[in-house]
């Protein structure tokens, strides 16, 4: 075995044995499975027993029995009972406000003595306004809602198609609208709702950071641990400098990336568990996850990144003494890549601004730009060219932080060497100059 | 010759550390490098170890110069040392082992040999902070050899070792020189390097002063050299004919007599005004021949205290 592969192997177990490396591996998706899962399992878990209910009607073309209709294909699970118990459907005159007023507060008393679950209620002229259809409920089953957002959604199609004159049967138009809602999704933009972009971009970036703070930082306490305990010189007299810091650098990426795959792994599992089990998982959320650029860039740039920054980090743990000394240099590390984050919203909402095309092409802020910036462009992009849109900027973007990259490893490994064996006084600017032509 | 240095020459902002050094080293001799703080001998043994270059000059082994691959052939504990405190000893061991190309199967049947030899078998599966001081120096050393090296480089090796665990190393170097191996180590304590030494260089201001055998080296010097155990104050002495200079230690005195001084005319001398316990023409201390050269050296005077750089 090489002895860059010795080192790469040590530092890798070193980490991976550690309680702290499993408990981080299996605590933080099981809490985060918990928060997202739980809720959507006791919602579904409750319904054993039919779900009260009423509908106001006030449209006045007999849009509540219509949805009372279809609400029947509901059922109770393994038996023929409906899931909701229609109480009444109260149909009024789309003038008659003074008896809705009368009736809502009545139902809203009834609700909140929890004689009634849901009230379903449709204002005149529902398909012309998004407000004009409602529920009034002190519940948040989640699939109760689900439902009857859809069931309602459909009516009012159908209503609209009715009211043009377009003689066809409304099931097969409905079919076709459908059809074209799906091919709407993937070619334009607002396909995935701006909220699950936003927090998926940041759920993808802060995992960037935090794989990239957390590791980088442990390849230079290693070193500052070696450095202190003396250890060093002993070291660089079996193996070169370079092969120490790579073997640091690589090995302890394994590790991060371990991580990541365990992360990943559980998250599949739990997907397929979760199809299921019938909970529904927002498709939105799957079509970032499996849009094949997202992934590729997320994985390159995670690499590159991770490469250059624990590099950086190999630097620092080099010309100090110990972690305080370091303490003052992490933080621009720390800034450089959370900026991205903190303009996040102007990137998400501005891709093409001054500002987010220069972060994307400056190799610090690289990294977490161009994720927020390719969550946002690559599931909208109707076609994929090498050279130009958001593909051909990732790759860009990818090859000047390489370059980069590229650079900081040299200098980085001319400075390692000669700073490893400086023990005492912290060097000025100018003798770290001065180390890298020796 | 085994290890070679060619005029060698490493400077740092301008300071010269080591400065057109030659050495040759053979094969299977003990090899001392002397000389004070600061003199170079740290950067000497670092550029033959390969960890930093020689702005000039060359290192050669076995007639080829130095790469990487040399560091396999090497057993090197520097004057700066230290072992991964959280590992146990067999772990440390094995490790350090494989960093020189050992796999952890042919290093494994040696632990205990080693460990037994040291008096630290018993900690084998401890933890290396559990270790004293001594313990540690110990197994820093077994580290060093485990991995059986052609040559072994020893930088101030017997700081802060306590003299049973000295003895302790000194007679494994003595088996291992025996065995063929060469060892090359420094000091600035002349006596250890009087003890040990086949072959001495001393340096100062990283210039090479003198090298050679140890007995060459100091048949130059002759024997002009007396030592007087007195009872009494012997103050007069140094006022004596013939004595160019007198050295107290606590147990007995040193003359250092002037070319054609006859060293019976001075114990007749001595004789009569104190009680003498011993009297005995030596060869010169290493001491006196390091102190004698860096004197003869102009530049000396002006030489800056400091600690090894780098």
């Amino acid at each position: 075995m090489s002895k860059f592969a010795v080192i790469l192997k040590r530092e890798y177990i070193q980490v991976v044995k550690k309680k702290s490396f499993l408990i981080g591996v299996f605590l933080t998706p099981a809490l985060m499975a918990a928060f997202m899962l739980i809720p959507a399992w006791l919602a579904q878990k409750k319904a054993t027993s039919s779900e009260k209910m009423v509908v106001v009607d006030c449209s006045g073309t007999g849009m509540g029995e219509r949805f009372v209709k279809e609400l029947e294909v509901y059922k109770l699970e393994n038996s023929d009972i409906p899931y909701y118990e229609i109480k009444q459907v109260f149909v009024i005159e789309p003038e008659d406000t003074v008896r809705f007023r009368a009736l809502d507060d009545s139902l809203k008393y009834e609700i909140n003595e929890k004689n009634l679950k849901y009230s379903v209620v449709i204002k005149p002229q529902p398909h012309l306004s998004d407000d004009s259809v409602y529920v009034v409920t002190n519940s948040d089953n989640f699939t109760s809602l689900t439902r009857f957002e859809s069931r309602l959604s459909n009516l009012i199609s159908s209503v609209k198609l009715e009211q043009t004159n377009i003689n066809l049967p409304v099931d097969s138009v409905l079919k076709l609208t459908r059809r074209i809602d799906l091919k709407t999704q993937n070619t334009k933009g607002e396909a995935i709702p701006f909220q699950v972009k936003y927090f998926g971009g940041l759920i993808f970036v802060m995992l960037m950071f935090g794989m990239i703070v957390t590791y980088g930082s442990l390849v230079m306490r290693s070193v500052i641990e070696e450095k202190n305990s003396r250890i060093m010189e002993v070291l660089v007299s079996s193996v070169s400098p370079f092969q120490l810091m790579l073997g640091k650098i690589i090995g302890l990426g394994a590790a991060t990336f371990t991580q990541v795959a365990i992360w990943v792994l559980i998250g599949a599992i739990l997907f397929a568990m979760s199809g299921s089990a019938g909970l529904v998982i927002s498709s939105d959320i799957s079509r970032l996850v499996f849009n094949p650029v997202i992934v590729v860039f997320f994985v390159l740039f995670m690499i590159m990144g991770y490469l250059m920054y624990s590099t950086i980090f190999a630097l620092i743990g080099s010309i100090v003494n110990n972690e305080k000394e370091a303490q003052s240099f992490i933080f621009p590390i720390t800034m450089s890549l959370i900026l991205p984050v903190m303009v996040g919203i102007h990137i998400v909402q501005e891709p093409y601004s001054t500002l987010s095309l220069a972060l994307s092409f400056i190799p610090f802020f690289a990294p977490t730009t161009m994720m927020l910036r390719i969550i946002f462009l690559a599931p909208a992009a109707t076609q994929y060219s090498f050279f130009s849109g958001i593909l051909g900027e990732s790759i860009l973007s990818f090859i000047i932080l390489t370059i980069m990259t590229v650079v900081i490893v040299w200098l980085t490994a001319r400075i390692f060497r000669v700073g490893i064996l400086m023990y005492g006084k912290r060097p000025t600017f100018p003798e770290i100059v001065k180390w890298i032509k020796y | 010759m085994y290890l070679k240095l060619e005029n060698v020459r490493k400077e740092y902002d301008g300071k010269v550390a080591v400065d057109n050094l030659s050495l040759d080293i053979p094969k299977g001799i003990i090899f001392g490098i002397i000389g004070p703080n600061g003199a170079g001998k740290t950067t000497t043994i670092r550029m033959i170890m390969n960890i930093i270059a020689p702005d000039a000059g060359r290192v050669i082994f076995d007639g080829r110069e130095i790469d990487d691959s040399f560091k396999n052939h090497v057993g090197y504990l520097p004057e700066e040392r230290g072992l991964y405190k959280k590992l146990t000893l067999s772990e440390v061991m094995v490790y350090m082992a494989e960093l020189k190309g050992t796999p952890p199967a042919v290093t494994r049947p040696l632990l205990d040999h080693w460990l037994s030899k040291m008096d630290l078998l018993d900690y084998k599966f401890r933890k290396v902070e559990d270790l004293s001081k001594g313990m540690q120096q110990k197994l820093q050393f077994i580290t060093t050899i485990l991995h059986d090296p052609e040559i072994i480089i020893l930088d101030e090796l017997f700081s802060g070792l306590d003299p049973i665990n000295m003895e302790l190393i000194k007679n494994v170097l003595l088996d291992l020189k025996r065995a063929g191996k060469t060892i090359l180590f420094s000091t600035h304590v002349m006596e250890q390097a009087e003890k040990l030494c086949d072959n001495i260089c001393m340096i100062s201001r990283g210039k090479k002063v003198i090298d050679g055998s140890l007995s060459s080296v100091k048949a130059q010097f002759g024997k002009n050299t007396v030592q007087i155990n007195i009872e009494g104050d012997g103050a007069f002495i140094k006022d004596l004919p013939g004595v160019k200079q007198m050295t107290e230690f606590n147990n007995y005195i040193e003359l250092y007599l002037a070319p054609g001084a006859d060293p019976s005319e001075i114990l007749k001398t001595v004789v009569g005004r104190v009680k003498v316990n011993r009297f005995e023409v030596v060869e010169p201390s290493l001491y006196k021949i390091f102190i004698d050269m860096a004197k003869a050296d102009p530049t000396e005077s002006q030489r800056d205290q400091g600690g090894d750089h780098v």
